[in-house]
């Protein structure tokens, strides 16, 4: 689980997450008033789960380019207080995204410029 | 002239909650206001019928409103409605409108029989409330509760839970056959988690507790995954407090977002039995301490005392067979404390809206 860097608990708080019209995108609206979106391929080649990331090696072994360019969102479940669960198209679902993973993945060139 | 009923309102506009912060009446606490000549009578409805400042609302805006020109008297019925902040998804139980974890960094700090104790004490205050033992490692609470397997009834595949002191009960325990050792597997605990949580019929409660296993494993992570819990409370003794585990504990909670609605010092101080003089076994107050250096809710400190024990063993936790005993009181506060905290919350908890285009 990786730690927020922002020490403000707003900007890893969602207020709303928005599955976009035939599942192409995800907009999610974040109590800091940030608004984020993210493309379907781009949040499903970034899937946390033990299946696409090696648990012991840390590597990727599912990424961007292992995964079908029009895959689509289908159903977002929510997991207790701290993340979602994203289901594909692909049939894939096994893999939660914690809110300060997806704060952190946000892939607007604001946020994109203060990425390592 | 009589006075209106907005002249009533503006008179209890100066009286805050003090946990919330804001005046009763932007609350929605003030309802029903019925100005009969020189009486005036309204109902305060507050969020937990276990709330510390109870007397104090009560008496402060009778004390506002028969300061009124014209009014003689004011009729004043407490009452209580609890809020839920359970979010809004799947992962809600039916009915149960908070649900509370409580754990601890190791075993043996009393975690069961504080929450035992904690249960009652708020089902005294007229609270609906359920509890859930999930400590598959040690199931005491049945002991406490005086409850068997053989209490649990079913209709179908629905289990229905058995009453005790008037708290609704289940234990994850109570999933395995007879006297069996629960000797569980991940996948196993799960799978009772989620039966008791979800296959149970808890019906309306303001409260459902859940007794955790001491430390950080599958049972919290499976809970924390299924449920959107109100908050957790940490239980520890003076003497643990000081080491890391009840602090990974905290840490397992807020990764996963659980929020804290405070700490309980147990094993405090000891009262002797002889001579009544108090001694600090472990050093006493090392959890308020640490719940002010993590800036979290001290919720309060109970004492060592064996009829805490010897109660809990006979199926009758002290809250029930001795009200009057230190021990009891304390729990009571506690109880009224964390029911603030529950309160708090309600008001407080970021919702999120999913929404699908």
């Amino acid at each position: 689980m990786s730690v927020a860097r922002s020490a403000d608990p707003r900007a890893a708080t969602p207020v709303e997450i928005r599955k976009r019209p035939g599942g192409a995108r995800l907009a999610i609206t974040w109590a800091d008033g940030h608004v984020g979106e993210y493309a379907a391929v781009y949040l499903r080649g970034r899937c946390p789960c033990a299946h696409c990331v090696d648990e012991i090696t840390g590597e990727r072994r599912v990424g961007p380019l292992q995964i079908v360019p029009d895959v689509t969102l289908l159903k977002i479940v929510p997991v207790g207080n701290y993340a979602i669960q994203l289901e594909w198209s692909d049939g894939h679902r096994t893999g939660l995204y914690s809110f300060e993973s997806l704060r952190s993945l946000c892939p607007c060139p604001e946020c994109a410029s203060d990425k390592p | 002239m009589a006075v209106s009923e907005r002249d009533v309102l503006d008179a209890l506009r100066p009286i805050q909650d003090p946990d919330l912060k804001r005046d009763i009446v932007s609350l929605g606490f003030v309802r029903g206001v019925r100005v009969e000549g020189a009486v005036v009578r309204l109902e305060i409805r507050l969020t937990t019928p276990a709330c510390p400042v109870k007397d104090k609302i009560r008496d402060d805006a009778k004390r506002a409103i028969e300061r009124l020109p014209g009014v003689e008297r004011a009729e004043i019925e407490m009452t209580s409605e609890v809020r839920g902040s359970a979010a809004p998804d799947k992962s809600a139980i039916a009915g149960v409108k908070n649900l509370v974890a409580i754990g601890s960094g190791k075993g043996g700090v009393g975690k069961s029989t504080v929450t035992v104790n904690l249960a009652l004490a708020l089902a005294g205050s007229g609270a609906k409330v359920g509890l859930l033992d999930a400590d598959i490692y040690g199931p005491s609470l049945p002991i406490m509760m005086g409850l068997t397997q053989e209490g649990v009834g079913a209709r179908g595949d629905v289990l229905i839970p058995p009453v005790a002191h008037g708290v609704r009960f289940l234990s994850m325990g109570f999933m395995a056959p007879g006297d069996q050792p629960l000797i569980w597997r991940g996948p196993m605990a799960h799978k009772a988690l989620q039966q008791t949580l979800f296959g149970a019929e808890w019906g309306e409660l303001d409260y459902l507790l859940i007794d955790l296993p001491p430390g950080t494993g599958d049972v919290h992570l499976t809970l924390v995954q299924s449920v959107a819990l109100t908050g957790g409370v940490i239980v520890s003794t003076p003497q643990d407090v000081g080491l890391t585990i009840s602090r990974k504990t905290l840490r397992m909670f807020q990764q996963t977002r659980v929020h804290l609605l405070g700490l309980v010092e147990n094993m405090s101080y000891y009262v002797c039995p002889h001579c009544g003089q108090h001694d600090d076994i472990f050093g006493h107050g090392g959890a308020e301490k640490t719940a002010e250096a993590l800036a979290v809710p001290f919720l309060g400190a109970v004492p060592l005392d064996r009829h805490v024990r010897e109660h809990a063993d006979r199926g009758t936790p002290i809250v029930i067979a001795e009200p009057e005993h230190p021990a009891s009181v304390a729990y009571r506060e506690i109880a009224g404390r964390l029911a603030q905290q529950v309160s708090i919350r309600s008001f407080e908890a970021p919702q999120v809206s999913i929404v699908e285009e």
